[in-house]
């Protein structure tokens, strides 16, 4: 990380009010990173709860007596009516009929791209984070500075 | 949580008087009178004001998150009610539905569903009952007029709830006011006793 080591001297030469905004700038963005990394663990959850619910129903048998959730709280006794194709929720509104085979390997090709994602923000994240504590540090060296001459 | 009974609107003169527990707060016409009433001096009347304001804030934290779960819990009652009149109408075909069901968020299965006279119902609390499907309607129609009666009785009772709120912090304003004048009075004429 040798921009890091370059970074402070040019802090140094900013003033104050440069530093202060600087900090508020590189706060806010990695306050809005933070967002995006939750988001983007909701969603990596979400996609685990489906893969295993998936694993679940190829176990069970066509023709197997259930419960039908038609809404939340409402449920009808059916029965199971082969397992093996399911509609998967792509976005925008749109669902795609796939095997089961199929369907397990979408999940789990999502949840790589998602961890991926996950990985490369945290990097950009944590590099955000150390140029504002830098920020913070030399803004409050300049700031005892200025009250130390005044 | 879904109960219809609602006390009769209340007038505000009562100090004591409130609406479904919240208390109400009287408007103040003379500070020096509410003072002596109260028989405090002016930092720990406006301690007891603040309180008061504290109090107001929770309650209306409470119900609006009340207000927000109704809100979200009728429509859900209003899709079952659809539902279950679907499936009264497909009965006179006589014929197996085909229905593609919830398994996780994302992925949907298919499910045979015979002819069948009765349907389960959620009741929560780890609760479920079965029903025929004339029994469910008519639960169903009871849980959304009583839920729909709550949040009428809520939002009234959020209106009167911020009343509240705005006369006792017009309260605490003059009654500060009132002490700021005092103590200028008495600055100007340290001899005069003030006790009017």
């Amino acid at each position: 990380m040798a921009s890091r080591g370059s970074m402070i001297p040019e802090l140094e030469k900013m003033s104050a009010e440069q530093l202060k905004s600087i900090k508020e700038q590189t706060d806010l963005e990695v306050n809005l990173l933070q967002d995006s990394l939750n988001n983007i663990r909701t969603a990596t959850n979400r996609l685990d709860l489906a893969s295993t619910a998936l694993h679940d129903l190829s176990l069970r048998p066509q023709g197997k007596k259930m419960l039908v959730p038609l809404t939340a709280s409402l449920y009808v006794p059916g029965t199971l009516d082969d397992s093996e194709k399911v509609l998967v929720d792509v976005g925008t509104g749109y669902f795609i009929e796939k095997t089961m085979g199929e369907a397990k390997n979408y999940c789990e090709r999502k949840i790589n791209l998602l961890k991926s994602n996950y990985d490369q923000l945290l990097e950009v994240t944590s590099k955000k984070k150390n140029i504002a504590d830098e920020a913070g540090v030399v803004l409050q060296a300049k700031m005892k500075q200025l009250a130390g001459a005044s | 949580m879904a109960t219809s009974s609602s006390s009769p609107p209340q007038l505000d003169t009562d100090v004591a008087a409130g609406r479904r527990g919240i208390p109400a707060a009287s408007f103040v016409k003379d500070v020096q009178a509410y003072l002596n009433q109260l028989g405090l001096d002016v930092n720990s009347a406006l301690a007891f004001l603040q309180e008061r304001l504290q109090q107001y804030k929770v309650v209306e934290m409470k119900l609006l998150a009340q207000q927000r779960d109704l809100q979200a819990k009728i429509p859900d009652i209003e899709k079952c009610l659809d539902v279950v009149a679907t499936l009264q109408a497909k009965k006179e075909s006589d014929e197996a539905l085909l229905t593609d069901f919830e398994v996780s968020e994302g992925i949907y299965a298919r499910a045979r569903i015979e002819n069948t006279d009765s349907v389960c119902l959620w009741l929560g609390a780890n609760v479920m009952l079965e029903y025929s499907c004339e029994e469910a309607n008519t639960l169903l129609q009871n849980n959304l007029e009583n839920a729909k009666a709550s949040l009428e009785v809520l939002v009234a009772d959020l209106q009167f709830l911020r009343d509240q709120v705005t006369i006792t912090q017009v309260t605490i304003a003059r009654v500060y006011n009132w002490d700021v004048h005092q103590r200028r009075v008495k600055q100007t004429f340290p001899s005069q006793d003030l006790s009017i």
